[in-house]
């Protein structure tokens, strides 16, 4: 005998509660009418052998009670659902498929297309007999498991109650594969089609309900799955969405900015709309536009002295998805990457940081070797006054507490890799391995997957001599020359060290000789602004990177700070978790809106990036009639399931309404 | 349902008799199963030998006797002086017991009223025949009303109208023994009540008995009492003693209160059957003048 409970907790206690109170009904004193009698001489009388004994005297021969005892407990006895196992058939397998990506808000059905869903599910679910095991799955995209397999009707519900809303795109190809897997357990690979299937696959069949917006679904093979697709939302819907909203400096005109916006009609007639631009919450300009229908149209804004801030923009026109009608863009503060050049002199790199390219972004400042000793050096490496720090031909005797670029000179190092320093700055470079310099040699081979050498092209350039640079286990060689790696990059701790293994000009006794001709090609300058790109860990553009929801977002940081953290739109705060090559991956970005970056000395926010929803597939809310899985099309379920509209606990309701009238009337009797 | 409701009635603003009533009285007279002595001369005869129409026997004259009564006659056949003895007559000591209990302040005329009304109806029959007439109720037994006289009615009257019921811890039986002990004569007793009485009624009776009085016992009950309309969970309270009865009415318990209320009547109707006590079951929603015309004339207290 088994049991599986048919009530919830709170149900269970009250219906639990039910035997007691009919007893203490029956047991305790009622409010009596107090009736004044000549006398209770006769009533004791009579009385008397009510009251012989006990208490239990009362329920002596009271046979109504016995029958409204009986009666709940058998109601009860119901409640538990008794059954056998054994005998016990697994019924249908049904998986239901829920879409809760972002046009699933649409209000175009009410109250919404995601609550429609679930309402359509929780008929699908008291349609089910007994026996049937049912899955929840919600979708947006990725797949999101909430129930697995199940016959308990109530966790269904729950698991269907609690999916929540996002504003995620779609794709259903995971949350079918899930299915697909737990549906035909005994598959253990999808893309080896001979693989032995080790237990019979079960048939089952999906509800999916969604709304339709994702793509087809390639090669995904249904196999045992009977996919039933259940449309959500009306087909001609309008809707009026931006696909995209940017922020550029304008080329020509310092210290102008230009907003540019791009509008998509997805209805079938032609509106005009009016778009509003906030920055930092304040109206600042608005424009009207009009868009064909199924035409997209662009709007302009020019920004004039505004130097940081965010921005917003809402379209003024009501439709039945309201996440896609707003965009958010910030407007990056014009950071200057500050630069040091230690060098005991050497034009061709001062001038290719002098080209207006590395002045926009940087601040270069050039200093002799001598600065090394300078009291002043010692404070602005402490304070981390710089991002950058490039020493030609010189070496430090600690190593500064920012990145570097080491250009033909050695870094101090440790010789044999020492524990794990105490302190976080390390002042020497560990793992390192450099050779004495030999040449002539040439370039080989350029690393392309960095950013730093991703554009160089090394082939005509001539070396006199270089020494080989081994940048240790964790180093990247971003170049090889023909004796060995010449360039490498290698972090100390949150910092970056990259090593050039050959000088661009060579202080001789004779005064300085080139010791490339690199100096002159066209990759040198490009070399330059690079490292001061990736290596200031500089930030050029105006506008903020923007991501859609729920996708991560990798931010290059500057490395003078230690700790970061990322304050949502709605105030949550997350601390930044350190990457490789100190870039930063941020993963919850399921909120719409501007996220700020801050470091944790620092008042103002050093980086902010949107998440925004320009999703040409989401903001189409057309329901498609079918859809097509693999080589095999599902139309639309135009027979809605006949809806079971639950009636059982009225009737317990009744029943015990029942009681109590059959009690009071039992209890007011006088002549039954 | 919070206040109490009640069965207590409003007193009655009719008076106790009627002239029509009274008419009728005069015509009747109070009838005693025994011959008892009386205090003054009166209609009655009594046991003692007196001077009356009713001749009784004869005796031999001895010296002293009254000259008066020789029946000359007698002497002239027989040479011999007898005296003719006459029955005495004299009057009846009629005595009226009302129960003023608050258990007889109920029912719609109350069991009070109705029981005042019966006294005032005997009384008056008993006034009408020159007997004397004693009215008292329990609280006042020690010292009771006496009336003589068709004249002294509205003495009665007033007297009996005078009477409430009260709320006293004096039980039946204390007040019959203040009445026994006060009241050393014979005669007719008649007593009035409804026998709710936890502490008993029996020793009461029995001191009554032991008197050798003409007893009657009108057993007065309210239709309340007989056929209790009172439905629902009720908490019955004793209007004497505030005793609570907390009772579900349902129709068995009516049937065992039917049955009780029919075994505590047989068992009065026994006790007094055995010791000579005319008992006579009454309800005051009856007339009075119709309890004394023709029930207790069937009983034979009336003539």
């Amino acid at each position: 005998m088994n049991w599986i409970s048919a009530l919830g907790p709170w149900q269970w206690l009250m219906i639990l509660a039910v035997p007691p109170a009919v007893l203490s009904l029956y047991f305790l004193k009622l409010k009596r009418t107090e009736l004044a009698v000549p006398s209770t001489l006769l009533w004791r009388k009579t009385l008397e052998d009510v009251h012989v004994n006990s208490i239990w005297q009362r329920l002596r021969k009271n046979l109504l009670l016995y029958l409204q005892l009986l009666f709940l407990a058998l109601l009860i006895f119901a409640c538990l659902r008794p059954g056998w196992s054994g005998q016990s058939r697994v019924g249908e397998r049904r998986i239901y498929i829920i879409d809760n990506s972002a046009s699933m808000q649409a209000t175009d059905v009410s109250p919404n297309r995601l609550d429609l869903a679930k309402k359509k599910v929780r008929e699908l679910l008291s349609d089910t007999s007994a026996d049937d095991v049912g899955m929840v799955i919600a979708f947006s995209d990725r797949a999101d498991v909430r129930q697995g397999f199940t016959k308990d009707r109530n966790r269904l519900f729950s698991a269907v109650e609690s999916i929540p809303t996002t504003s995620r795109g779609t794709d259903v190809s995971e949350a079918l594969r899930a299915a697909a897997g737990l549906a035909n357990p005994g598959r253990s690979s999808f893309d080896n089609l001979s693989d032995i299937m080790v237990a019979d696959a079960v048939p089952a069949t999906v509800y999916l309900l969604s709304d339709g917006a994702f793509g087809d679904l390639g090669d995904f093979e249904m196999g045992k799955l009977k996919i039933e697709y259940i449309p959500i939302g009306e087909t001609k819907t309008n809707n009026l969405g931006i696909l995209s909203f940017a922020v550029q400096r304008n080329e020509d005109k310092a210290n102008k900015l230009e907003a540019f916006a791009r509008i998509t009609n997805r209805g079938d007639q032609k509106v005009d709309f009016t778009a509003s631009l906030e920055f930092d919450g304040k109206l600042l300009d608005a424009s009207a536009g009009s868009v064909e229908a199924g035409e997209e149209a662009g709007l302009l804004f020019e920004l004039t002295d505004t130097d940081e801030g965010q921005l917003k923009l809402t379209l003024d026109y009501e439709d039945a998805l309201a996440v896609d009608n707003v965009a958010y863009a910030a407007i990056r503060p014009l950071k200057q990457i500050s630069v040091l050049l230690v060098t005991p002199g050497n034009n061709a790199l001062e001038t290719a940081l002098q080209t207006p390219r590395v002045q926009q972004i940087a601040s270069v400042q050039v200093e002799s070797p001598t600065f090394l000793t300078d009291t002043k050096y010692i404070d602005a490496t402490l304070n981390a006054t710089f991002d950058l720090v490039i020493f030609d031909q010189c070496s430090p005797m600690q190593m500064p507490s920012s990145n570097t670029l080491f250009i033909g000179s050695v870094p101090p190092q440790v010789a044999s890799p020492k524990p794990i320093e105490e302190s976080k700055e390390d002042t020497k470079i560990v793992g390192w391995k450099f050779s004495e310099p030999k040449g002539p040699i040439f370039i080989l081979d350029v690393n392309r997957s960095n950013s730093i050498t991703q554009f160089l092209e090394m082939g005509a350039v001539e070396i006199v001599e270089a020494r080989t640079v081994e940048p240790g286990e964790s180093g990247t060689v971003l170049m090889t020359s023909s004796d060995g790696p010449v360039f490498g990059i290698a972090p100390r701790g949150p910092f970056q060290d990259a090593v050039l293994g050959f000088s661009i000009v060579q202080q001789t006794n004779e005064g300085s000789a080139r010791n490339t001709n690199w100096w002159a090609r066209r990759s040198f300058p490009v070399f330059v602004y690079s490292v001061v790109e990736y290596l200031g860990g500089g930030v050029t553009e105006s506008s903020s990177p923007s991501v859609q929801p729920g996708w991560p977002i990798g931010l290059m940081l500057s490395s003078r700070f230690q700790d970061y953290r990322v304050v949502a739109p709605d105030g949550k705060t997350t601390d930044l978790i350190r990457g490789d090559e100190s870039r930063y991956t941020f993963t919850k970005t399921d909120e719409m809106g501007i996220y700020q970056v801050f470091a944790k000395a620092v008042e103002k926010p050093v980086e902010s990036f949107c998440v925004n929803l320009f999703s040409n597939r989401e903001s189409d809310l057309a329901v498609a009639d079918s859809v097509k899985m693999g080589y095999e099309k599902v139309a639309a379920t135009n027979s809605i399931v006949q809806a079971r509209q639950e009636t059982w606990r009225w009737i317990l309701l009744a029943g015990l309404l029942l009681l109590v009238i059959e009690w009071v009337v039992f209890n007011r009797r006088v002549f039954i | 349902m919070a206040e109490t409701s009640t069965i207590r009635s409003s007193k009655p603003s009719s008076a106790l008799l009627s002239a029509e009533t009274m008419a009728k009285l005069e015509r009747m007279e109070l009838v005693s199963r025994k011959i008892f002595r009386g205090r003054m001369k009166g209609e009655r005869r009594s046991k003692r030998k007196g001077q009356s129409v009713e001749f009784a026997d004869f005796k031999n004259y001895v010296s002293g006797d009254d000259l008066r009564f020789i029946d000359w006659n007698l002497f002239a056949r027989m040479d011999r002086l007898y005296l003719k003895i006459f029955l005495e007559e004299e009057d009846l000591h009629f005595y009226t017991i009302i129960d003023d209990s608050m258990s007889m302040d109920f029912g719609d005329p109350s069991k009070f009223f109705v029981a005042k009304q019966i006294a005032a109806s005997l009384a008056y029959i008993g006034l009408c025949r020159g007997d004397r007439v004693s009215v008292s109720s329990f609280e006042t037994s020690a010292s009771p009303v006496v009336i003589r006289g068709k004249s002294s009615a509205h003495r009665l009257i007033g007297h009996l109208e005078s009477l409430t019921c009260v709320a006293s811890a004096c039980t039946m039986s204390d007040s019959i023994k203040r009445f026994c002990v006060k009241n050393t004569g014979k005669g007719i007793v008649v007593l009035v009540t409804d026998l709710m009485n936890k502490t008993g009624y029996e020793a009461a009776l029995r001191m009554l008995v032991a008197r050798e009085m003409d007893i009657f016992l009108i057993h007065l009950l309210s239709p309340e009492e007989l056929n209790p309309a009172a439905q629902g969970d009720l908490k019955l309270v004793d209007c004497e003693d505030g005793d609570q009865r907390e009772v579900s009415i349902s129709a068995g318990l009516l049937n065992r209160y039917q049955q009780t209320l029919a075994a505590f009547i047989e068992q009065a109707k026994s006790f007094c059957n055995k010791r000579s006590i005319t008992y006579v079951p009454a309800r005051s929603d009856q007339a009075a003048d119709v309890l004394v015309n023709e029930y207790l004339r069937s009983k034979g207290l009336v003539r």
